[in-house]
């Protein structure tokens, strides 16, 4: 086996012809579209994290609002429960003030039925026994003064009486 | 011993099994890359496309291996051209050899055959035709020779300081040393790569004297082969890269 410098040249031009049709004609291409590819994934995966992260953030707010509505709600129940409370005791409040009116009232309607009752008795009284009177004593009773006097007498024992 | 099909054109001596083979392996690299590359898809990419992007990340692993990724960009072309051509060069040798015994004076376009030059009568030349490109030490010289004035004129062009005084270290005393080191560098390739390539077929000749009973050895071996003209494509590649890397780059922590 021997050295051929002819050889040894043949191979270096067949080596650069292949290397620049390749890099020409096939690598540039190939080396392009691996970089797109490349970019292509890494687009792929920044949108994926980004709308994981979108995500939690919705999870997140979906969650505040959430108890912010359970607060809320808290809130009118409890808010209800002392406004129900108030008006039960202002009932009641008006419910014993009527009940004392009604009963003052009632008391002063008796008060004044019986002073009336009173009364009337006694005019009743009054003339009754003057006329029993004047059966009695017929004439020794003459003057006006002297029968009223006699009358007053005898009503204020019967008054003390009852 | 086979003898080459070398036609002379004045002085110059033309291999034609050289030729032919160097032919055929460029065309079939320059065939498969052209199919990988027909149809490129970013969203859909076949399987062919799938294949060669692969040989190409394998590349990439190579060069970033060597040197920083960034700056060997460049190399990545050559490092695919390498590693396809020597690949598919080992493997052209193995499944077949065309030899042919041509008489005496056997004349091709006119020309005589070297080999069969001045043959007695009743001789046979023994004419070789089709191998492994890379079982001829002209053919691996020639690619030891591409890589040795690439890694020299990238040094000188990229990296001068430092590559003219790596040659005066660690003292002026070492500068033939250097040289010589430097000089090794393709010599090793280039006879690294035949003598694999080389043995492998003088083997696969070997085994088919023995006839039928040579049949599982030779699958053994082919198969054996195939991964050598691996190895070896993968070793130049990355010998290459590791040389390149060794004259451009000037590592601040080396020194």
């Amino acid at each position: 086996m021997e050295v051929l410098w002819e050889n040894i040249l043949i191979s270096i031009v067949a080596f650069a012809i292949l290397y620049f049709l390749l890099h020409k004609y096939a690598f540039s291409k190939l080396f392009a579209i691996m970089e797109q590819r490349r970019e292509l994934v890494m687009n792929q995966m920044n949108e994926a994290a980004e709308t994981r992260k979108q995500a939690a953030l919705y999870v997140e707010e979906q969650k505040k609002a959430l108890d912010q509505a359970r607060q809320e709600a808290h809130e009118i129940i409890e808010r209800s429960r002392q406004t129900s409370n108030k008006q039960a005791e202002q009932l009641i409040e008006q419910a014993k003030e009527e009940t004392v009116r009604l009963k003052a009232e009632a008391v002063r309607d008796i008060e004044n039925e019986k002073n009336k009752a009173v009364e009337e008795l006694r005019g009743e009284l009054g003339s009754v026994s003057v006329k029993i009177a004047s059966k009695l004593i017929e004439r020794e009773v003459k003057t006006d003064e002297a029968q009223e006097q006699l009358v007053d007498q005898y009503l204020k024992e019967v008054g003390g009486r009852s | 011993m086979h003898e080459s099909p070398i036609i002379k054109f004045g002085g110059f001596h033309l291999d034609l099994s050289a030729v032919i083979m160097l032919f055929v392996t460029c065309t079939i690299v320059f065939v498969l890359v052209r199919l990988a590359v027909r149809n490129l898809s970013v969203e859909n990419p076949s399987k062919l496309q799938n294949f060669m992007e692969w040989v190409v990340e394998f590349v990439q692993g190579i060069v970033a291996s060597a040197m920083d990724l960034k700056k060997g960009k460049g190399y990545i072309s050559l490092g695919l051209t390498l590693i396809l051509f020597i690949f598919v060069a080992n493997l052209l040798g193995l499944p077949f050899a065309i030899i042919t015994d041509l008489p005496a004076n056997f004349e091709v376009f006119g020309k005589t055959i070297e080999a069969t030059r001045n043959l007695h009568d009743g001789y046979m030349a023994h004419v070789l035709w089709w191998k492994s490109p890379t079982a001829d030490i002209s053919i691996t010289a020639g690619l030891a020779i591409i890589v040795f004035i690439l890694m020299n004129y990238l040094g000188l062009k990229l990296n001068r300081k430092h590559y003219l005084k790596h040659y005066l270290e660690p003292f002026p005393i070492f500068l033939p040393l250097n040289i010589i080191e430097n000089l090794a560098k393709p010599v090793a390739l280039a006879i690294r790569l035949f003598a694999n390539i080389f043995a492998g077929e003088v083997l696969i000749t070997v085994i088919l004297k023995m006839g039928i009973l040579g049949i599982p050895f030779l699958a053994v071996w082919q198969g054996f082969s195939i991964f050598v003209g691996a190895l070896q494509a993968f070793i130049f590649t990355i010998l290459t890269m590791v040389y390149i890397a060794q004259t451009t780059i000037h590592e601040e922590a080396a020194h």
